[in-house]
């Protein structure tokens, strides 16, 4: 039986990898990362299942599912040019997404599968901070956080809880860390550009910080994540990850500018 | 309506590099397989970001026409453009995040 021995959320912006080799020690970011990847180091997981939303990188509307495991045994990102980071290489874990794969179907999820990923900077960005040397094996969970119509936050939230079932259930013995990759309230690129929903954002912490998970999808609806900007979808990743840590509160949860960082503990 | 055209069109020029040099150095060319309306063909090739916003291009596809420089769009023109049309918006003051730096592919 596996274990989920930590969830952790953290967003994705491919500027802060720039800004913290421009300026050391500086940037909020730059200090709440290194505090989360603390935390996953103390955790000492054997693989990592991390939740995130495509930027029309790995899927297009020509083929676009609101949810999707990755199963490649490796897959390379950031793809995008434009991206200021390093270029990685990131291990799959096939049997394990396999067998997610099938629990999450048998249980009623309609996923799909991708045995082939071309990786976005909101899958990489994490990574680079919380498991830099990219020895950890990662399993993409896919939310579709920005084409319209977006699953509705209450079945990420029951995607979350399948998946720390599935956990619990899986024959290995690994040690999980979950992670949500995402912001909870920004504008990049629409004519509201750099305006954050501050009031939104208090709503979103402190639904989480009280552990009212469910309060949080109920109220996380497809319009409300439109009006606080186009990129709010990636909420639907920390609901999913909130709908599989059961009642355990963040240990710690710190917002900057439209996102957020935060620690679950298990052990 | 067939944004769907445009939406691929940027889509292709962040994901193909061989698309995106022909995009760049030949956009007649480029454009002639997709089955664009006149409306979407001289928005696009006029860098009208605001029309193509309410159309229904989707905002992180039109990102690409700054990040790229495609049809007179530049990081500077961007956000005035994509509001063009729209009612002003006290909220068009409260941004503090600038555009995004980017490495030109």
């Amino acid at each position: 039986m596996a274990k989920l021995v930590l969830a952790a959320g953290v967003p994705h912006p491919p500027r802060l990898v720039r800004d913290i080799a421009e300026s050391p020690g500086k940037t909020k970011g730059e200090a709440l990362m290194k505090q989360v990847r603390q935390y996953v180091e103390q955790a000492e997981p054997d693989v990592i299942i991390e939740v995130d939303s495509d930027h029309f990188v790995n899927f297009f509307y020509n083929n676009l599912p609101s949810f999707c495991v990755g199963m490649a045994d490796e897959a390379e990102g950031p793809q995008e040019t434009w991206c200021p980071m390093p270029r990685y290489v990131v291990r799959g874990h096939v049997p394990l997404a396999k067998a997610l794969f099938k629990y999450g179907v048998h249980a009623n999820f309609d996923l799909a599968a991708a045995h082939e990923l071309r990786l976005d900077h909101s899958l990489v960005v994490p990574l680079h901070f919380l498991n830099p040397s990219m020895e950890l094996p990662v399993v993409p969970i896919y939310t579709n956080g920005f084409a319209a119509p977006l699953p509705p936050a209450t079945r990420c939230l029951s995607l979350g809880r399948m998946v720390r079932r599935f956990i619990e259930a899986w024959e290995g013995k690994e040690r999980v860390a979950l992670i949500a990759s995402g912001c909870f309230a920004m504008d990049v690129g629409g004519p509201l550009r750099g305006w954050t929903d501050t009031e939104w954002m208090e709503t979103i912490s402190g639904l989480l910080i009280r552990g009212q998970y469910q309060a949080l999808a109920r109220r996380a609806t497809e319009e409300r994540i439109a009006a606080a900007g186009n990129n709010s979808g990636e909420l639907l990743n920390w609901i999913t990850v909130a709908g599989a840590v059961g009642k355990t509160r963040p240990l710690f949860l710190e917002g900057d500018e439209g996102s957020g960082y935060a620690v679950w503990k298990f052990d | 309506m067939s944004v769907y055209q445009v939406n691929k069109i940027l889509y292709l020029t962040d994901n193909d590099a061989g698309f995106r040099k022909r995009i760049k150095d030949n956009p007649e060319d480029a454009l002639k397989t997709f089955r664009l309306t006149k409306e979407e063909l001289d928005a696009l090739t006029s860098g009208a970001v605001g029309k193509l916003y309410q159309m229904g291009v989707h905002t992180f596809l039109l990102n690409h026409l700054y990040r790229y420089e495609l049809f007179g769009v530049n990081r500077d023109n961007y956000l005035s453009r994509i509001r063009e049309g729209l009612a002003y918006d006290p909220r068009f003051e409260q941004g503090k995040m600038p555009i995004q730096y980017f490495v030109k592919g």
